[in-house]
């Protein structure tokens, strides 16, 4: 470290970005407002933003992402593990289809195809052009498709919140979508007379949204016949055409067979039909009432039940606003393990007492100097 | 939803003979669980296989249920085909599965042209997974016909009450409502299921598992005493045979503590109970680790090098401060809410009048809820969550690894299995987007 006594502050990495940039001054945010000038001390204390945060700075926030994406992968070194040669001899080539090649040969991670699901997500939304062209004749497709007794069900599902059928359209795109990502090849699934569903995906590329109206009315009336099940095939291509409100129509598509598999009021939990439990001296005791909650209605148990998935995001679990800084975080001893009572006055890290300070001292040094 | 009304049902009759065994596949991150069921016979328990193509230090690699015949598992690494909880890498699956279950000398051949498939999956896919997963089984494999369905589901087709031991005289299939907690490899998922259907705007996923907590006991046990950042399978070894939750963290805690320089805490010498010796294997004589109670001064005494033919650990928090990650994940940073937060914020999304029902038939199925006194606390946990009135119940079936498999194979069975399932005809008429509708609409209303 003789560096004729100049301490190097910024790290190499930095160079070719600014040392300074002009932000707008939008003013102080309430929490900082809040900090500077505290109006009140138990107030202040009460108001802060996040309970939690102060404790850490940037760095050790830094370190704990580094740290938990540790955990999270599946071994310590990145493992590249060939397949290994079959032992009795080659297996026979049997040719895949295109799509399996695709997947097969595909090397995405998880993180990956999240990211294209976000990315098509949001695309979706951010589209209300689209949406507002195709909003019209919507309508009159479902008209058309569906047979009358399913206009309860229609009705029901409208019921649900829109944000829940947008996810679904969403969810119900991107399906189809997915197999187009990476770009298809169009040529071979052109030639490839078997399968039908990639040639869907060719209408998709080329079409757009009006030309998906034409040829509804043909295959609803071809299709309103009989079997109401099979107005289906031919959706994929309007529902890839990254449209919110036809696909969201299109997602109830499955429901014409419904209304018949279910009598309009039954109820979804039968009810107890088992002998009562052996009467109890106190079982009029007002003291020993216990209140059971009102039974959720059939309508709102039908609208579970027949709720969509979440999204992968969605369903991961979150702390609440009011839950997120009601219980302190719990703070461990970095060397030892147990409560971490006193921090590192250099960078910050809990340790329980001074054995435990002394050895994490001698990492500390080493990681950042005198 | 079902999407398969009369239109189906005649295509079917037209078409081939229905299948009559069905490959049942539970296919988890870390295992498979894999057998088959048909009307008459069926595997009364699946074969579990390890889901991985792993590499020992002498380069040599096992695919699948190979992987028994490795006695040597120091510096194993691992490659998975399944991504947290999804099937990502079809390439290495489908060598798993070709030489498990397809190749000549597959131990459970089966010819997918004669058979059904049933393949569970984790809640909330993503859906290009989803249709990647449907083109393989029908366009690379060709099965009869296929079901692909949300893997804690399954377990609603078990007889749920006998897990809680209640007294009955009816079986319901599938389980009027149960609350169900699958603590896997990869992540831990909250599913209420309403007869046996998800109720899928309450389910929630909490990103602690199996994986994470090994490697956090990898860190714990490379900073504290041996680099062990090489021997994931050792590790997850030592974890399974030593971690417990703890029904009293604080007091565990300050018992295994050292105490202030100089202090010798009576708690800490004696070891207090906690503390385990652990002896690891040295690869030449024995091959998996042994469990010891602790010795005062053996583990010294190694360390300075006058015991020097075995490696021994001693291990005290780390005994319990590994699985409380899963009851407080907040402890390492991870900004999402404990398990018993979990329960709590599935059941906020469902009305009241739920809850009771939910409460009281709480299942825990997954690896990590075989540590010791797991049931335990969730139930002492997910109790002062609630109110008074709530009665809660928490079991865990006898077998948590297979259940899903266990409930999958009466699915199987199930009347809803031939309602749910789609045909290799099907598929080629409507297309993968059309079978991916039919699955994530499930079972629709019926009663």
């Amino acid at each position: 470290m003789n560096n004729f006594g100049v301490i190097e502050v910024a790290s190499q990495k930095t160079k070719n970005a600014p040392g300074w940039a002009y932000v707008p001054d939008t003013g102080l945010t309430p929490a900082a407002a809040a900090a500077l000038q505290p109006l009140n001390r138990k107030r202040a204390a009460r108001d802060k933003a996040n309970v939690g945060a102060p404790d850490l700075t940037a760095r050790q926030d830094a370190k704990i992402r580094k740290d938990l994406e540790a955990l999270d992968r599946d071994s310590h070194r990145d493992a590249q593990i060939p397949i290994p040669p079959k032992a009795g001899g080659t297996r026979a080539q049997n040719k895949h289809t295109p799509n399996v090649r695709k997947i097969l040969q595909s090397q995405k991670t998880f993180a990956n195809h999240l990211d294209d699901y976000q990315a098509f997500l949001a695309l979706a939304e951010s589209n209300p052009q689209l949406a507002a062209q195709v909003n019209k004749p919507t309508p009159t497709t479902t008209a058309r498709n569906s047979p009358a007794p399913s206009t309860i069900t229609t009705a029901s599902t409208n019921k649900r919140s829109s944000a829940a059928s947008k996810r679904a359209a969403a969810t119900a795109a991107a399906a189809a979508a997915a197999k187009e990502e990476k770009g298809g090849s169009n040529k071979k699934s052109k030639t490839q007379p078997q399968s039908k569903p990639a040639d869907d995906d060719d209408d998709v590329e080329m079409i757009d949204a009006p030309d998906t109206a034409l040829p509804s009315p043909n295959i609803a009336e071809a299709t309103t016949g009989p079997d109401s099940s099979e107005p289906l095939p031919p959706r994929p291509s309007a529902s890839t055409s990254l449209d919110p409100t036809t696909t969201a129509t299109t997602t109830t598509e499955p429901e014409p067979t419904k209304p018949q598999s279910y009598p309009p009021d039954g109820t979804i939990l039968p009810p107890y039909n088992r002998p009562p439990p052996t009467p109890h001296p106190g079982d009029d005791d007002p003291l020993l009432i216990s209140r059971v909650p009102p039974f959720p209605t059939d309508e709102e148990l039908r609208a579970l039940m027949t709720a969509p998935p979440l999204s992968y995001l969605e369903a991961r679990a979150q702390w609440t606003e009011e839950e997120e800084g009601r219980y302190p975080v719990r703070r461990f001893c970095e060397v030892c393990g147990y409560w971490g009572r006193v921090k590192c006055i250099k960078c910050g890290a809990r340790v329980c007492a001074l054995e435990c300070l002394e050895a994490h001292r001698e990492e500390c040094l080493v990681r950042y100097g005198l | 939803m079902a999407g398969g009304g009369g239109g189906a049902r005649k295509s079917r009759a037209a078409g081939p003979v229905p299948p009559t065994t069905t490959l049942v596949l539970d296919n988890g991150a870390d295992t498979i669980k894999a057998g088959f069921v048909s009307d008459d016979t069926s595997d009364d328990k699946p074969r579990i296989i390890p889901n991985c193509l792993a590499r020992d230090r002498h380069r040599k690699i096992y695919v699948g249920s190979e992987l028994e015949k490795c006695k040597d598992f120091s510096e194993m690494a691992f490659r998975r085909p399944v991504e947290k909880g999804f099937i990502v890498n079809w390439e290495a699956q489908k060598e798993i599965w070709d030489r498990e279950f397809f190749d000549d000398k597959a131990p459970q051949k089966c010819n997918p042209s004669e058979t059904r498939l049933i393949l569970t999956e984790q809640p909330n896919s993503l859906p290009s997974l989803q249709t990647h997963c449907d083109q393989i089984v029908f366009e690379e494999y060709g099965f009869a016909s296929y079901y692909r369905g949300v893997g804690p589901v399954f377990n609603a087709y078990r007889d749920i009450q006998s897990i809680f031991r209640t007294p009955q005289s009816t079986i319901d299939s599938p389980a009027e409502v149960i609350l169900l907690i699958d603590s896997g490899y990869s992540h831990t998922t909250v599913t209420p299921i309403l007869q046996g259907r998800p109720l899928h705007p309450a389910i929630r996923r909490l990103d602690v598992g199996g994986k994470l907590m090994t490697n956090y006991l990898t860190r714990l046990l490379s900073v504290r005493h041996f680099d062990m950042r090489n021997e994931p399978y050792i590790v997850n070894e030592m974890k399974e045979a030593v971690c417990y939750t703890s029904l009293n963290f604080k007091g565990d805690l300050e018992k295994t503590w050292k105490g202030t320089r100089g202090e010798k805490r009576e708690d800490y010498l004696s070891g207090a109970g906690i503390a385990k010796d652990y002896v690891l294997p040295d690869s030449h004589t024995h091959f998996h680790g042994v469990v010891r109670d602790y010795e005062p001064g053996v583990s010294a005494r190694a360390r300075k090098g006058i015991v020097s033919t075995e490696d021994v650990l001693t291990l005290r928090n780390e005994r319990f401060v590994v699985p409380e990650l899963l009851f407080n994940p907040s402890d390492i940073g991870i900004r999402q809410p404990g398990i018993a937060d979990l329960v709590k914020q599935s059941l906020l999304a469902l009305p009241i009048g739920l809850w009771p029902g939910l409460l009281a038939n709480i299942v825990v199925v997954g690896g990590n809820s075989l540590s010791e006194g797991f049931c335990q606390r969730l139930q002492t946990e997910i109790l002062k969550r609630f109110p008074d009135e709530c009665r809660v119940r928490v079991a865990r079936p006898e077998d948590p690894i297979t259940s899903t498999w266990l409930g999958a194979a009466n699915f199987a069975k199930h009347e809803h299995a031939s309602r749910l399932e789609v045909t290799k005809q099907e598929y080629e008429e409507h297309g993968a987007a059309w079978v991916a509708r039919k699955f994530a609409a499930g079972l629709g209303l019926d009663s």
